[in-house]
């Protein structure tokens, strides 16, 4: 049964999970292997799934703690500047996407990357993915109302660089 | 969707009360609204265009074959350890010689915090040979001492005898 249930519940999740490890590491190549492990992970323990009130939130969080330990291993040592800002997701990978990379998208890019990890997974994963509150508590393991306090502290900071982009006339 | 509607939205957004629905209107209207925008929501646009976008970003990933999974699974045994009868004994006679140590240093303990200080022991039962002994005890010591102060007599005449020959 559990085996059915990997196929038809986990699998349809991949590209949500690839999209997440995407974004936290910042190339394909390190998202892709994450998703492997994170997949066999949840494949070693699939017994649980039927346990699980949200196996969408238990794999995101798999993947999470999976990338963010690659993060900390030596070869990940990258410099947290906003020169080397991860790579800008881009419309030519989605033939369905119109829009065309412009300095101001840049810009938003870098202030998103530029926000401490907490507050940018949260942001990335309310207004990207689209995740309730709920099961972003569930993904990141705290509570609700941390949740929407740090959401909050997010879209704050984020709109102060906007209206600064806007003051100083950079879009 | 109408600007007054947008900006409403938007200032929700801000405090964090829109729902997933409304922030999901927020960014399809600004990606796909072409017409130039009133100038005080142009300052959001870019946000929701990006999150749009980000939202729309497609990885190519290669077909994931979940016997690969099935064929890395390895059920270990569980392993079987195999021990000595006396293990067990040990364990308890362990246990014993403990709990034996620490009986022991209790009761001594308990011995000499219940013994009154005035019965310290003594060397003599009997007082009257306790005060023979001392006054044996102390003659020895005036016997010494007197050695001592012929000495010291001696000692005397000698520095005398050199104060007059010394005045000479």
């Amino acid at each position: 049964m559990s085996h059915d249930l990997f196929i038809s519940q986990v699998m349809p999740v991949k590209p949500k999970l690839l999209r997440f490890a995407y974004r936290l590491l910042g190339n394909e190549e390190d998202a892709k292997d994450i998703i492997q492990d994170a997949l066999l992970k949840v494949w070693h323990h699939k017994e649980r799934m039927n346990d699980l009130q949200n196996l969408e939130a238990w794999c995101m969080r798999i993947t999470r703690n999976l990338a963010l330990d690659r993060l900390k291993s030596k070869k990940f040592r990258q410099a947290d500047e906003l020169d080397n800002v991860r790579e800008l997701p881009s419309a030519t990978r989605n033939p369905h996407a119109t829009m065309e990379q412009s300095d101001t998208m840049k810009k938003v890019h870098q202030v998103i990357q530029a926000l401490p990890e907490k507050y940018r997974t949260i942001i990335q994963l309310r207004d990207m993915d689209g995740y309730t509150y709920q099961e972003i508590a569930d993904i990141l393991e705290v509570e609700m109302s941390e949740v929407k306090v740090n959401l909050h502290r997010a879209r704050k900071t984020v709109r102060e660089q906007l209206q600064n982009m806007h003051v100083y006339g950079l879009q | 969707m109408d600007y007054n509607k947008v900006r409403a939205l938007v200032a929700k957004y801000w405090a964090c009360e829109t729902t997933e629905e409304e922030e999901a209107e927020l960014r399809q209207f600004f990606a796909s609204h072409t017409e130039v925008l009133p100038e005080d929501l142009r300052e959001a646009a870019p946000m929701f265009q990006y999150f749009h976008a980000a939202a729309s970003l497609e990885l190519d990933f290669p077909e994931l074959d979940v016997n690969i999974f099935a064929q890395q699974e390895i059920v270990k045994p569980a392993a079987k350890i195999i021990r000595p009868f006396w293990h067990d004994w040990m364990k308890v006679a362990a246990i014993l010689v403990m709990a034996f140590g620490v009986g022991y240093s209790i009761h001594q303990f308990e011995e000499k915090r219940n013994m009154p200080i005035a019965m310290s022991k003594d060397t003599f039962d009997d007082p009257e040979k306790a005060f023979e002994e001392t006054q044996r005890a102390l003659a020895i010591i005036a016997k010494n001492m007197d050695k001592g102060t012929k000495q010291m007599e001696k000692l005397s005449y000698f520095n005398d005898a050199v104060n007059k020959v010394s005045s000479n």
